[in-house]
């Protein structure tokens, strides 16, 4: 027993002991920067300096609430986070119902051809991440085929001509593209286990090929549909670089924030606070969809 | 089992060799630097001739590395965030104030810069190094609208007032056509000039109002944007945009040498508008201010400066460089402005905390709407 | 259901035509005889030649190498003792510790370890830090492929081999390191893909004068767009591919999806 429990540390320990060094305490880290002052031209200020910020009573060792007070002092940046909760759904249903059908046809496809098919699926999320942004730059710009068709097709109808690029268009497009095999990959993972048997069962009870889906494939792939939502509206949620290289003058989401107080205004304690909100709000989301997948997943294996 | 032992140390060996091979040709121009020295500049993109700067490696036997920056904010956030190493920086005035507020500057050891002598006098002493202990002037450009000519004809939109890129009358014609600076401090300068105020106004009620103008105005421009206007005047997709001189000047030079059939051409607003001085200041962090010292007057020398102007269409202070300048440089005055024009420009001032903080709540506001 | 509908086939052959015709695009214009990405004008290879001219992007993708070989190799090692661990003990922490990062947005992990380093190591920022953070978020990833394996197989072996007096480290050399191995590969893969691909980690724990693919391939998108962001593109999907296949070559549990 002792060999084991000398086992389980010697493997255990180097991991966890890294992970608490460059996970957790650099998230506390971030979480005490939070109530700082910023420093008057960059960073923070000194955690002694509490003269910086004169009249402050609730000033306690160079700490302050300050920067929630001030993300709670109006609505603005509520809004950006709704707006960014908007876009992270949005892009969410349109990969949900891209992914949906061709994770069902490789599912259903012969054994032989599925592994082929997934790997087609992997292998352009495995090119450069800024590169898979980058040709929707080419594709969107004002000079491309598709602007050019999409235009004459507007001009035809009377209407005026649109710019694809730099648009909250080429962002969702970005956003889609970027995350897609994300919502693929588990739906497929869950699709490929159901036993055709039920679907034969259903078919035999007189269900036709609509009622058959939605009585009983939907309901069992509902534990694939949230892990797919997960791996896609969380990073979505705190995406820069999409919005950064495809939008436009409004496409502003957290993400660009936060980078902005870290690159742009110098504002550490609140680029912090607003971290903190981001975490926040995706503890209360996947929190959501565990919660809403545990039921379901409980009803479907019970059925099988 | 053993086979694939065997294929998994054939792939780290064959990324060792991989990194290994492109490590060579690295490591052979590193060479002659490591006997002689780097000098480290932290500099605006495209903000010296690759010419000057050959000539000055050839001079000192040494090499100079750059990395580039487009915008004063970020060369102060990654300098805030840990960039170090850095022999010289080329910070604007405001930017400046702050990195010598923050003592991150190395003084200048004026006797060793003799041509110092050659820079105007009225580009000396500002008010952000009074007697210019930390900084030497290098170029100055003015921020101002760049246009397609024929176009502006052609609609006939008023080309000398910020109107152009802030007016719902005259934007409706150029929808879409329009990009703006992404950048805090120049927008709002822009459209604090345009409501009369001074470019370094920071009452709230006023930026208040400057913020309610760019919000109006926003649904027609394009984008904000910091580079990509220089090619997209150039090719002519777009018609207007706000940015620099020394970048309208390359996107004219482009249009002219690729034989378009407009020209863009470029104002100073009548309101009034931002002149940046920039200057080459030493960081502390810096390894070798000697070879820094040696490079600052190189560059003091008229034609090493002359050949920056002859390149991007910077304005210069410096007097020797005068005869070097291509005559259609040195007579156009937007680039070399008079001394009433001079009167209309202002340099941007640092802002505190509080008020960045503001600005930046301001800008967030700006791109949410 | 041997017989998929048509509209099914119909919408996945768009999803793939959406999944690589973007590709197609990058990799075509990339010898295109124009500055601009916008019209066909001729081939040519000048972009590729400019490309192996450019010193700046051959140090960028030599750093970017140095960083993705020893982030993987240490997050494989470190990966692959969490995934054993968490796979054979009943931890509470470790599991959190390991997972988390893989489920967070990126830019929150970028964020605390800038912070982090800044002000608790005091550290110039680097290939070190950089090669810390890729390390912190591939480790979970590891972890996952190896306990995926790990719990696909049968625990008798190892008792047997216990039974049959193998000490823990026979028993770990003989039997479950050879069993685990195509798991360990894939990680290591899919680790080095994922440290050569990543921007935002990158983007906040890089020290500004060491140039990183990814921050080079940025800046080039951001400042001047030349088909040479292309040729770097084409050759990166070239160097991502052959990884990739490599990958599901020894472990079929990626394509299953993390």
């Amino acid at each position: 027993m002792q060999r084991r429990n000398m086992m389980k540390w010697l493997i255990s320990l180097p991991p966890m002991l890294f992970l608490l060094v460059f996970f957790a305490a650099p998230s506390l880290i971030m979480i005490v920067t939070s109530f700082r002052y910023p420093g008057e031209f960059s960073g923070l200020a000194p955690l002694s300096a509490s003269d910086i910020v004169s009249g402050a009573p609730s000033d306690l060792y160079g700490l302050t609430l300050e920067t929630y007070q001030f993300f709670f002092s109006d609505t603005l940046y509520a809004e950006i986070f709704l707006k960014s909760f908007a876009v992270a759904t949005a892009s969410t249903l349109i990969c949900l119902l891209l992914a949906y059908p061709l994770a069902l046809l490789i599912a259903r496809s012969d054994k032989r051809h599925r592994n082929l098919m997934i790997l087609l699926v992997i292998l352009p999320f495995a090119s450069n991440f800024l590169i898979r942004i980058y040709a929707w730059m080419i594709i969107l710009g004002p000079e491309s085929a598709l602007n050019h068709a999409v235009n004459s097709l507007l001009a035809l109808m009377g209407l005026p001509p649109v710019m694809l690029l730099f648009s909250p268009f080429a962002v969702l497009v970005g956003m889609v593209y970027v995350h897609l095999p994300f919502m693929i990959l588990p739906l497929y993972t869950n699709l490929e286990k159901h036993d055709p048997v039920l679907l034969d069962a259903a078919q035999d009870l007189g269900a036709n090929r609509w009622q058959r889906f939605w009585r009983v494939t939907w309901p069992q792939s509902l534990p694939g549909v949230f892990s797919g939502t997960a791996l896609v509206f969380i990073p979505v949620l705190g995406m820069f670089a999409v919005p950064d290289i495809l939008g436009g003058t409004s496409d502003i989401l957290i993400g660009n924030l936060i980078k902005d107080q870290f690159l742009g205004t110098r504002d550490w304690p609140f680029g912090s606070t607003l971290s903190i909100m981001l975490m926040l709000a995706v503890i209360v989301t996947a929190g959501l969809a565990a919660w809403l997948a545990r039921p379901r997943a409980a009803a479907s294996s019970t059925s099988t | 089992m053993n086979r694939s032992i065997i294929l998994y140390g054939l792939i780290w060996l064959l990324l060792g060799l991989l990194a290994g091979c492109s490590q060579q040709p690295a490591a052979d121009s590193n060479q002659i630097s490591r006997a002689d020295g780097v000098l480290r500049l932290f500099n605006w993109n495209n903000y010296i001739n690759p010419k000057t700067l050959r000539r000055f490696e050839q001079q000192c036997r040494c090499q100079v590395t750059q990395d580039y920056y487009s915008d004063n904010e970020e060369l102060l956030a990654k300098l805030a965030a840990g960039a170090t190493g850095y022999d010289l920086l080329v910070p604007t005035g405001n930017a400046m104030d702050t990195l010598i507020r923050q003592g991150a500057l190395r003084p200048l050891d004026k006797t060793l810069l003799p041509n110092l002598k050659n820079i105007n006098e009225s580009y000396l002493n500002t008010a952000f190094d009074p007697g210019n202990q930390y900084s030497v002037p290098y170029a100055t450009t003015i921020t101002l609208i760049g246009f397609n000519r024929e176009k502006m004809q052609e609609l006939d939109l008023p080309t000398d007032s910020w109107a152009l890129i802030f007016e719902p009358i005259h934007l409706q014609k150029i929808r879409g056509r329009v990009t703006v600076l992404d950048s805090q401090r120049e927008l709002m300068a822009a459209a604090l000039s345009y409501l009369g105020y001074s470019v370094n106004d920071t009452d709230p009620s006023h930026w208040q109002q400057a913020k309610e103008l760019i919000i109006r105005a926003k649904p027609y421009w394009a984008a904000f944007n910091n580079t990509s206007y220089i090619r997209e005047l150039a090719v002519g997709n777009l018609w207007v945009a706000h940015g620099y001189s020394n970048d309208m000047f390359q996107a004219a030079q482009d249009a002219r040498n690729s034989g378009r059939s407009f020209m863009v051409d470029f104002v100073i607003p009548r309101e009034g508008a931002t002149l940046s001085l920039d200057s080459m200041v030493l960081h502390h962090s810096g390894r070798r201010p000697d070879i820094a010292h040696q490079f600052i007057n190189f560059m003091l020398e008229g034609e090493n400066s002359a050949e920056l102007t002859n390149l991007i269409g910077s304005g210069n202070p410096n007097r020797a460089a005068k005869e070097y300048i291509r005559a259609d440089i040195s007579s156009n005055p937007v680039i070399f402005p008079d001394t009433a024009e001079l009167a209309r420009l202002e340099m941007l001032k640092e802002l505190d905390h509080k008020q960045r903080r503001l600005l930046s709540r301001t800008w967030t506001e700006v791109k949410l709407r | 259901m041997k017989h998929p509908n048509f509209v099914l086939w119909l919408m996945a052959i768009l999803v793939y035509a959406f999944l690589y015709i973007p590709l197609i695009v990058v990799v075509v214009y990339s010898f295109n005889d124009s500055r601009l990405n916008a019209e066909w004008v001729g081939f040519t290879l000048d972009w590729y030649g400019k490309l192996f001219r450019n010193e700046e992007m051959l140090i960028a993708a030599r750093n970017s190498l140095i960083i993705a070989v020893s982030a993987s190799v240490l997050a494989t090692t470190l990966g692959t003792m969490a995934g054993l661990a968490i796979h054979r003990y009943r931890l509470k922490v470790l599991p959190i510790l390991a997972f988390t990062p893989v489920a967070m947005p990126e830019i929150l992990l970028g964020v605390s370890l800038l912070l982090f380093f800044l002000q608790v190591l005091n550290m110039t920022l680097g290939l070190v830090s950089v090669i810390i953070a890729h390390t912190t978020f591939s480790i979970g990833f590891v972890a996952i492929v190896v306990r995926a394996r790990l719990q696909g197989m049968d625990e008798s072996i190892f008792e047997a081999a216990r039974d049959l007096g193998a000490t823990p480290w026979q028993t770990f050399r003989l039997v479950t390191l050879p069993l685990i191995m195509p798991a360990i590969i894939a990680g290591a893969l899919m680790s080095f893909t994922l440290s050569i691909d990543d921007f935002v980690i990158t983007f906040f724990t890089k020290g500004v004068g060491e140039p990183i693919l990814p921050i080079q391939i940025y800046t080039m998108i951001k400042i001047a767009v030349t088909p040479e962001v292309n040729a770097v593109s084409t050759l990166l999907m070239l160097l991502t591919l052959a990884l990739v296949m490599l990958a599901t070559r020894f472990d079929k549990t990626i394509l299953h999806g993390r």
